[in-house]
């Protein structure tokens, strides 16, 4: 993992379009804006992984698990 | 590239399954934390109102979903202007809207997920986030009242 430090107002690049802005430090707390492509969506990490859960939890269903009738 | 010739895939849940190509949906960035991009929707128990959304690059992979309008009549979709932005924007009313199923024994376990459900339109497909207030990541599909019938 490549570990930088950076002061508020400063940027990191990555790759050609991606650009992370350090907007304010305050406490344990860092505001960052994030410059990204349109295409590419962007989550905070625990969105993420809960997100993932569900839809992997999901993806364990067999099809004898499925409720036949429509609930009601 | 869309599909333009049947697609025939070895589904472990459901033996071969030949696909045509308007029935394929491409989800350009995935589901969050799957593997692959093509899909399509089997209607494998009619009148459940829970349909496959099936990878037709993985046999393995299936999920349940299911269109949560009917189930939930207070479900509202609010995009953030990202997501607006990344799929184009489709008039909800036009577009197909799923959610994610989480099976269980136990119907009372049984929840979806209305904090990340999926947009269909023209053959193509968005995760998206919901960030409407009470968009639960796990909201129970039966009703408390079927929950107090089973413990009655």
């Amino acid at each position: 993992m490549l570990i930088l430090t950076r002061r508020a107002g400063e940027r990191v690049v990555i790759g050609d379009d991606i650009l992370v802005t350090v907007m304010e430090v305050s406490g344990q707390t860092v505001r960052l804006g994030i410059a990204a492509p349109e295409r590419l969506p962007i989550y905070r990490e625990e969105i993420w992984l809960a997100v993932q859960a569900e839809n992997r939890a999901a993806a364990e269903a067999s099809v004898e698990a499925l409720p036949a009738q429509r609930p009601s | 590239m869309p599909a333009t010739e049947t697609i025939t895939i070895e589904s472990s849940r459901f033996g071969t399954l030949r696909v045509a190509p308007e029935a394929v949906i491409e989800f350009p960035l995935g589901l969050i934390g799957l593997e692959g991009s093509r899909y399509t929707l089997l209607d494998r128990n009619p009148g459940s109102g829970i349909l496959w959304l099936h990878s037709l690059e993985r046999g393995e992979l299936a999920l349940p979903v299911l269109d949560p309008r009917p189930f939930f009549p207070a479900f509202e979709l609010v995009l953030s202007a990202e997501d607006r932005e990344r799929i184009g924007a489709p008039d909800p009313a036009a577009a197909q809207l799923y959610v994610t199923m989480r099976a269980a024994p136990e119907p009372a376990d049984v929840v979806v997920n209305l904090r990340a459900p999926l947009i269909v339109h023209e053959g193509r497909g968005h995760q998206v986030l919901n960030v409407a207030p009470g968009a639960d990541l796990q909201a129970p599909l039966f009703p408390a009242r079927s929950r107090a019938v089973d413990a009655a």
